[in-house]
């Protein structure tokens, strides 16, 4: 569960991204965060998982607020949060499994648990015959959906998104969407800041839309709404 | 900490090494000059020390008495100087055992038997007189001297006291040497690992996106600087105690009755190693706090 309570976000430059943000996202839904560029789409989600620290206001992390929350706990927190971006942060020096792997070793999982866990999610996002193949060598779908691979790996109850089609053709972002929803039917819980109308329009899920920084409209069910 | 992962931190370290191995190679030689003038520089502070011991077992009050005083008067003063509390030990020494020490001492008994007039010893009948606490001996000294009967003292080591103040210049200088080429091997040490970091800032991002703990970031930096270190520290402790051995050698052959003794290499080699070594991985540890401070955000 994430909530957050009369956010603001101040960049130093003074720039207000979001202000006054209030907005409660539960546990298995699948949410999209929609709005003109440079709304405070991805400030919001920064705030999600704890990149940027709110410069006012509260927001609450499965129950943890994350402004009191030492430095050294806050890798803890993320922990229970897989992250996936527009450009997939893969490491190009590590095969499709390694780079899975790499996510699995970071918080200390004992290597015989390693091997069983990332083929059964690298299997799940249909590249169980990919994965000694480098990043270089996958398409950017697949390169997604090992960065997605990489989010689920250390089960954690939350996906957050940030345009993860922003980058792919029609088709394969078609193959992401069925992927995300997929994972959420398992019960992960994922929020998706998007520009793809067409994905919002034909999937009707829950819609927030931000504009210049205040949530503008909140529906389950909703539309994408712009004309891009 | 798993075994495993600290198998991993140690496979990470290598791997930044190796990645800027010239670098690191450089870093390793800075630190290898460096411990070599702390380690001239602790072979001094050591030998001082040690040089300084010996002599204040040795230091002692030599209290000569008046010529031709009757045996019972010199056991009378002998027991008068016991009372001091300052005295651990006083001991009459007649002339002619005072002769046959100094002939022992000296080694050329013709020089010696030339100091005789005849059949005259020329040397008085002295109390030899050992401090309890060898700081005071000057003024014990004193207050031997004031003593009816005693008519001259010398507590000695004039010439040694000269040279241990002169010793402990040269290690001051070393010293200061060796703290700035220490600051300086740090520096290069964090700049190699500074390098390191850039590398791989793209790990770093995704160690972070996925949660690895801060320590879990941080641990093969400290290793790769200690690393840097320790293994700079090998080479000079070899030089130290192959030099170290020679001059002994040299110094210990040529002259049996010197003032100098050097603290044998038996002694001195484990502590001189462990001090070097330890010295190696603060450096090393202190140049890799340097840069993860300052260029891995967590
Ligand atoms: N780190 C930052 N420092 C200063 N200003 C920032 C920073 N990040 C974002 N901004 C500003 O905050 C505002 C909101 O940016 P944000 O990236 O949240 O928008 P967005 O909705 O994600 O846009 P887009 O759809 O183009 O990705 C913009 O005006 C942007 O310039
Ligand atoms: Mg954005």
């Amino acid at each position: 569960m994430i909530e957050m309570h009369d956010v603001w976000k101040v960049y130093p430059n003074g720039i207000e991204a979001l202000r006054g943000i209030d907005v409660k996202v539960d546990q298995g839904e699948f949410v999209y965060i929609v709005g003109p560029s440079g709304a405070g789409k991805s400030s919001f989600i920064k705030l999600m998982y704890r990149e940027e620290k709110p410069t006012h206001g509260v927001v609450l992390i499965n129950g943890v607020n994350v402004k009191r929350v030492r430095d050294w706990k806050i890798p803890y927190v993320r922990r229970r949060i897989g992250v996936v971006f527009q450009d997939y942060k893969l490491l190009p020096h590590l095969s499709a499994y390694e780079n899975v792997a790499f996510a699995m070793e970071a918080v200390e999982t004992p290597k015989r648990e390693m091997k069983p866990r990332v083929q059964e999610v690298l299997e799940l996002v249909g590249l169980g015959d990919r994965m000694k193949a480098l990043p270089s060598q996958l398409s950017g779908g697949e390169q997604q959906r090992v960065s997605i691979a990489r989010a689920i790996v250390n089960n954690p109850t939350f996906i957050i998104a940030d345009e993860p089609t922003g980058n792919l053709d029609p088709e394969n972002s078609w193959d992401i969407m069925y992927l995300l929803e997929e994972i959420n039917a398992r019960g992960t819980t994922v929020v998706m800041a998007t520009h793809n109308k067409e994905i919002v329009n034909t999937m009707r899920q829950r819609v927030i839309a931000i504009e210049q920084g205040v949530i503008v409209r909140d529906e389950l069910g909703g539309e994408y709404g712009y004309e891009d | 900490m798993k075994i495993e992962t600290l198998g991993r931190h140690f496979r990470e370290a290598y791997r930044g090494i190796m990645k800027n191995s010239w670098m690191s190679f450089a870093a390793m030689g800075t630190v290898a000059v460096t411990l070599l003038i702390f380690g001239v520089f602790l072979i001094f502070a050591f030998n001082i020390n040690y040089l300084t011991k010996e002599l204040d077992k040795q230091l002692a009050v030599r209290a000569s008495l008046q010529d031709g005083m009757p045996k019972a008067k010199q056991v009378e003063i002998l027991n008068k100087v016991k009372q001091n509390p300052l005295v651990k030990k006083a001991d009459l020494v007649p002339k002619d055992q005072g002769l046959e020490e100094m002939k022992k001492s000296w080694g050329d008994a013709n020089f010696i038997e030339g100091l005789k007039s005849g059949d005259q010893n020329p040397l008085p009948d002295i109390i030899r007189i050992e401090p309890s606490d060898p700081k005071k001996v000057k003024e014990l000294e004193s207050q031997a001297k004031s003593i009816d009967g005693i008519v001259a003292t010398d507590s000695g080591g004039g010439v040694t006291q000269t040279l241990l103040g002169f010793s402990g210049v040269v290690r001051n200088v070393i010293l200061i040497f060796g703290i700035a080429l220490s600051v300086l091997a740090a520096f290069l040490i964090s700049n190699t690992i500074k390098l390191t970091i850039i590398a791989r800032r793209k790990e770093i991002e995704v160690m972070r996106l996925v949660g690895a703990s801060n320590w879990f970031i941080r641990w093969p930096f400290f290793i790769e600087g200690a690393f840097i270190g320790v293994v700079g520290a090998i080479l000079p402790i070899g030089i130290l105690l192959i030099l170290y051995q020679a001059f002994f050698d040299t110094v210990n052959s040529g002259a049996a009755y010197t003032v100098i003794q050097m603290m044998p290499v038996t002694s001195l080699g484990a502590y001189l190693a462990v001090s070097t070594f330890v010295l190696g991985a603060i450096i090393g540890i202190s140049g890799s706090l340097l840069s993860v401070r300052k260029f891995l955000k967590i």
